[in-house]
């Protein structure tokens, strides 16, 4: 039995006064000695027990990678190979996932260890066997042990979608020998991984060395495609023998605030998208245009929230996050919000804007906020914010909407008897299949607004019953 | 990829691009627009299809160099050049039903967008009278318009070289709007369509509301995606919020925002006149003009 340590070996990240100035990933990782020392903590807790395996979505053996990496401490490569393959088993994209899953809700958030310390730092020592691995050729060592081994079996499968569940079904369809054309509606496949999170929380490099695999698997991506305009759904019918619909909830949600169309109010999709997709921090060397005023107003407490937050700062504003419950009701990751707060963007909570007050060129001048009280927990088990009445208004030029994400429609209303529920949501049975037959759907679009990991495992799961379906 | 099949002048400030994009040409429709990035580190922006060949594959885009993507596509674009993004068709197309007597407006490249409408509804059986007011030099379409529907005016506006730019296009808002108040004396229609600046759009809307004949618009709110995913293009409409790309680009003129519209165009106006004037100086210390 090794010793109880409490305290985690921290990863090292670059300091406050370099970062909030650029678009470089904050935190630097581990080294593989620092992960070593990490990975020593761990009680590895019996696999059938490990709660961390119980609290990941998609049951990576955690235990199992961290004992790879401690049993072969003498030899790195074959510590993070093996390791590597233990992750793979249920996680196509480790290096992606290390980086954004919410793990402090998830695997950490139980992890025993947290009882009476930190908990084991799962979610860096995933990342670090990603980056490792990718680092040092073993990725590409194992994809060339799966290439070769591929025999195609004359079934076409068409993946509408080209963000995390999208890519992962398509790589594991792959695999099996289907031939999968994914169509995507953007100039650059990768979903929200692209267009929405920012390069210092996921650098656009390592999403791109993902693609890279998934295309070297035999996956086409046909980029520039927007199902239910481009391609109809029933030529899509016609061509292909399944239909995955891994479409996101891309929409933006704009509450009718009065006001809420003045000049300088964004939602956090464009705002993001110029600053990711489209280089625009890098304007006028890039040729599209952002603005971000002196004061800024984030609204919202999401993850979307906190990268629209931090984005806005690097430019050199005044960045306030405005939120109409407390810090604890936040959802964005901790990790997030405790950057956020190192790096200077300020949350005022318990408000919530009432109107958007312009001037006379119609541009943002200031917001009517109104204070609330929290009252009884609602359906998502948060005390939900009560309106009192009291209003104040505070000036801000530049306002960013993150209040949520709807799914993206263009292509359902193309379909008219897939069924979807009240919220727009894809309707799934148990096995991911729509209410038309041979057609499955998984990640936002189904779920609303989750995280890359569920998409992902949806991914997974769907290639499973997309070729029961297929064989039966 | 998409290749340049054929590139040139058709009148100043306007280029004629036929551009190789089988997608796009197989499904689109009047009334529908693409999204173009033309460079690597370039602006997502949407412009119209004019004519296709769904069989041959191809697309006529027309340009009006305007800020610096369309300046830039003028000045470095070649044909046998590939375009790296084009997206489409987006938006949905004009609705196709026998309104009778048409009045189909176009000012300045706007005249673009009305062409394919225009032909396809007099197609159906419309009668269709297009009016085209721009600046002498900018005329285009002229041939294709005449061939196409009842009757093709064209009002040509001189360039007045001792009249800054605004006056001059002051003079074409002036002549737009005294012609069509002629016209609607004159004759009765029964829809006017109009695309053109969102000012002159609203200028025009403010006779024909006089005359409370129906009115229809394309509008041109900024655009990012085009597929309804950023929420840049939202316009209010009926007092609701739309997003042009994904409800439009087609709409009522007499329940849209024009002001805030207005407003929501110029947003980047002078980040657009600084990055012009950037290139511009660049060309030039390069000798290019
Ligand atoms: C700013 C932001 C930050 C986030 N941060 C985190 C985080 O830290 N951790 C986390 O776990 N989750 C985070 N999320 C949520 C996470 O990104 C999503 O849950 C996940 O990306 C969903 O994956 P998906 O494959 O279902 O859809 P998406 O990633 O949305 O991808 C859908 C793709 O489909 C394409 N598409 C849509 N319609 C069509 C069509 N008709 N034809 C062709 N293509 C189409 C879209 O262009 C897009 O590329 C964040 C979300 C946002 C917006
Ligand atoms: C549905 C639609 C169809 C269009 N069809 C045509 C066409 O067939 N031919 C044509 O010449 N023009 C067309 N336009 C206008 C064209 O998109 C703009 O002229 C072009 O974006 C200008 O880019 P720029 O960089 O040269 O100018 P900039 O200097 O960047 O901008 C000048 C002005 O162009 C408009 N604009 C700039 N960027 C965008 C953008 N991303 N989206 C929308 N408007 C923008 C704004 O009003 C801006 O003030 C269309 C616009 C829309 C919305
Ligand atoms: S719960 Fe914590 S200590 Fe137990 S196996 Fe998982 S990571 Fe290790
Ligand atoms: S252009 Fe992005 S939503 Fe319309």
């Amino acid at each position: 039995m090794p010793k109880l340590i409490r305290g985690r070996v921290p990863t090292p990240e670059r300091s406050v006064e370099e970062r909030v100035r650029d678009f470089n990933e904050v935190n630097l990782g581990y080294t593989f000695e620092l992960a070593l020392k990490e990975a020593e903590r761990c009680l590895q807790c019996p696999k059938e027990y490990a709660p961390c395996i119980k609290g990941c979505p998609v049951q990576i053996d955690i235990p199992g990678f961290i004992r790879a990496l401690r049993v072969n401490k003498e030899n790195p490569r074959k510590a993070v190979k093996e390791a590597l393959g233990i992750i793979r088993a249920n996680n196509a994209l480790p290096a992606i996932t290390g980086r954004v899953c919410p793990q402090e809700e998830q695997c950490e958030g139980v992890c025993v260890v947290g009882k009476v310390g930190d908990p084991i730092n799962i979610g860096k020592l995933e990342r670090f066997v990603a980056d490792y691995a990718r680092e040092h050729g073993i990725e590409d060592e194992l994809l060339m042990e799966v290439v070769p081994n591929i025999r195609g079996n004359g079934k076409k499968v068409a993946v509408v979608g080209a963000g995390p569940a999208g890519l992962t079904c398509a790589a594991e369809l792959a695999k099996m020998g289907y031939e999968v054309t994914i169509f995507e509606a953007l100039h650059e496949p990768g979903g929200v991984l692209t267009y929405g999170i920012p390069e210092f929380r996921l650098p656009k490099e390592i999403v791109k060395k993902e693609l890279e695999k998934v295309k070297k698997l035999g996956v086409k991506i046909e980029t520039n495609v927007l199902v239910g305009k481009t391609i109809t759904f029933e030529e899509l019918r016609e061509e292909f023998d399944a239909i995955f619909i891994g479409t996101g909830a891309g929409t933006p949600r704009i509450y009718p605030w009065p006001g809420v169309n003045l000049n300088g109010i964004y939602s956090a999709n464009e705002f993001l998208t110029r600053i990711n997709l489209m280089k625009a921090y890098k304007f006028p060397e890039y040729d599209t245009p952002i603005k971000v005023g002196r004061r800024v107003a984030v609204i919202g407490g999401g993850n979307t929230a906190m990268d629209a937050a931090r984005s806005a700062l690097r430019p050199g504003a005044e960045v306030w996050v405005l939120y109409r419950r407390t810090r604890k009701e936040m959802t964005a990751r901790e990790e997030e919000i405790k950057h956020a707060e190192e790096e200077g963007v300020k949350f005022m909570f318990l408000v919530s804007p009432k109107r958007f007050i312009g001037d006379e060129n119609g541009n943002l001048k200031a917001i009517e906020l109104e204070k609330m009280e929290l009252g009884e927990p609602d359906e998502t088990g948060r005390r939900k914010p009560v309106p009192t009445g009291e209003t104040f208004i505070a000036e801000f030029d530049t306002a960013i909407i993150a209040i949520g994400q709807t799914p993206n429609r263009t292509f359902l209303e193309t379909v008219p008897n897939l069924k979807v529920d009240e919220k727009g949501r894809i309707v799934v049975d148990d096995n991911l299949m729509t209410s038309i037959p041979g057609v499955f759907a998984g990640g936002d679009a189904i779920r609303g607004e989750a995280t890359v990991i569920l998409a992902m495992g949806d991914g997974k799961k769907a290639a499973k019953t997309i070729h029961k379906y297929l064989s039966s | 990829m998409y290749k340049i099949l054929e590139k040139r002048e058709i009148a100043m400030r306007n280029t004629w691009y036929k551009i190789h994009a089988p997608h796009v040409a197989k499904k689109v429709q009047a009334g529908q627009f693409v999204i173009v990035r033309a460079f690597e580190n370039g602006e997502r922006i949407p412009l119209t299809p004019v004519m296709w060949d769904r069989d041959e594959g191809w697309i006529v885009l027309i340009v009006f160099t305007r800020g610096k993507t369309t300046m830039r596509m003028a000045m470095e674009m070649k044909e046998g050049d590939y375009l790296p993004d084009v997206v489409g068709p987006l938006g949905n197309p004009a609705p196709m039903e026998r309104f009778g007597k048409v009045l189909a407006i176009g000012a300045y490249t706007g005249i673009v967008e009305v062409y394919p409408i225009a032909r396809a509804w007099q197609k159906i059986g419309n009668d269709v009278t297009t009016l085209h007011v721009t600046f002498e030099p900018m005329i285009i379409l002229k041939d294709h318009l005449e061939r196409a529907v009842s009757r093709h005016i064209v009002e040509p506006v001189p360039l007045d070289p001792n009249l800054d730019l605004k006056e001059n296009m002051r003079n074409v808002t002036k002549r737009l709007t005294e012609k069509v108040r002629e016209m609607l004396e004159k004759e009765d229609y029964d829809l006017v369509f109009m695309v053109g600046p969102v000012g002159d759009q609203k200028a025009v809307f403010g006779i024909v509301k006089e005359f409370g004949i129906p009115m229809r618009v394309d509008l041109h709110p900024i655009m990012v995606d085009g597929s309804g995913m950023c929420g840049a293009c939202r316009v209010t409409v009926g007092g609701q919020i739309k997003f042009a790309c994904v409800d439009g680009p087609e709409f009522d003129a007499y329940q849209v925002d024009w002001d805030e519209l207005i407003h929501r165009v110029g947003f980047y106006a002078d980040m657009e006149r600084k990055a012009m004037e950037l290139y511009m100086a660049g060309l030039m210390s390069r000798g290019v003009v």
